[in-house]
């Protein structure tokens, strides 16, 4: 397993705490395993939780309509991606 | 079912079309042995009698005539309907702040029933969570009897899913769900629902939570004949889940909703079409009702 990056970490930490994951630490996050289904299990309520999460941390609103959704949430990766590219 | 009785409400009156829905159950008695079981099990409970074979057939024709009655609702043929509908000025009181709301239904009795409703008094903005999977009949029939229809649905089942519903509640919609169904992969919480165990999604509980926007309960029940009672009822004005103890007020809330389900359930034990087994806390299948909208 690859560590992960900085900025990935502080995205991890997130998803953790808004979350409230008990089995998993941030650092175990991997950088490219989806986050929904088959990888960390998240599903539509954990979207919204997030969503509303890095609306409240970043003051970045996702927009269903503007972005592709499923593809900024498929991993820790690209989550990180579209935060920095947005904040 | 859905196919032929959507070619007979299309060419025919209703008056006709109900004749034939004589043929139709007795059809789907005779074919539809689990069905027609499970209708059986559900009877001996809430009528408190055992069920007799009359009682199954006058549910399944129940079932049928508002599947029939939905096709003439999405054709905006609301002339056909007399409606009674209760407290439908709570909801319009929340509107007129341009707060949007939860609208928590079941599959007792008609959800389609609440665009009349919509129509009638005034044009309520309104989304509604379904499954395009179990409902992939449904959605194409609905676009194809009436185009506008089908934006008023959020799928369910994606990752955006909840955003939108969030984005369309914070814009002054009503958010439409059914809460009676489990969906395969969501969590669920086990409630007391005529005096056994039976699973319910936490789902509408946890986006209740998340939107912090009112919550009504909305049971359209049919009644017979052309006449459908609206029952609309506050639920909570927030639902706030404290973080020691979330799971019990999850708990707490789903409760509530299925004492509400149970009291009109026995009140109209032949609107119940969860035709199957739904105190299996295995199974979270559905048969025939699945052309209903099913939220997670």
């Amino acid at each position: 397993m690859d560590s992960i990056s900085p900025s990935e970490l502080e995205v991890a930490t997130l998803i953790v705490e808004t979350l409230n994951l008990e089995d998993i630490s941030p650092e175990e996050i991997e950088s490219q395993a989806p986050l929904f289904r088959d990888g960390l299990g998240l599903d539509s309520i954990d979207a919204l939780e997030l969503s509303l999460g890095i609306k409240q941390q970043y003051g970045i609103q996702l927009k269903a309509d503007n972005e592709n959704i499923t593809e900024i949430f498929s991993s820790l990766a690209s989550l990180t991606q579209f935060i920095q590219d947005n904040r | 079912m859905l196919h032929l009785i959507r070619w007979i409400a299309l060419h025919m009156g209703r008056g006709t079309a109900r004749s034939l829905l004589y043929p139709i159950t007795l059809y789907f008695l005779l074919t539809a042995g689990k069905q027609r079981r499970a209708s059986r099990e559900f009877l001996n409970m809430a009528l408190n009698r055992p069920a007799t074979p009359w009682d199954v057939t006058k549910h399944i024709h129940t079932f049928a005539s508002t599947i029939l009655d939905r096709v003439f609702m999405m054709t905006d043929r609301y002339d056909c309907f007399d409606l009674k509908i209760n407290n439908h000025e709570l909801i319009a009181e929340v509107l007129n702040q341009n707060r949007g709301c939860i609208l928590l239904g079941s599959h007792l009795g008609s959800f389609e029933v609440l665009r009349i409703t919509a129509v009638l008094r005034r044009e309520l903005p309104l989304k509604i969570l379904m499954y395009p999977q179990h409902n992939e009949m449904l959605v194409r029939i609905l676009s194809e009897l009436n185009p506008t229809l089908s934006d008023n649905i959020i799928p369910l089942g994606q990752t955006d899913t909840l955003i939108r519903a969030q984005e369309s509640a914070a814009s002054g919609s009503i958010i439409g769900m059914l809460g009676d169904r489990v969906a395969d992969s969501g969590k669920t919480v086990t409630c007391r629902f005529f005096d056994r165990p039976a699973n319910f999604s936490q789902g509408p509980i946890l986006l209740a939570s998340l939107l912090k926007v009112p919550v009504f309960l909305f049971f359209g029940v049919y009644l017979g004949g052309n006449r459908y009672e609206i029952h609309i009822e506050s639920f909570a004005d927030q639902i706030s889940l404290t973080r020691g103890s979330r799971e019990q007020d999850i708990q707490y809330w789903t409760q509530r909703y299925a004492e509400r389900l149970e009291h009109y359930a026995r009140s109209a034990p032949y609107n119940w079409f969860n035709f199957y087994d739904y105190w299996d806390v295995q199974q979270t299948g559905v048969e025939i009702g699945s052309q209903n909208s099913v939220p997670g």
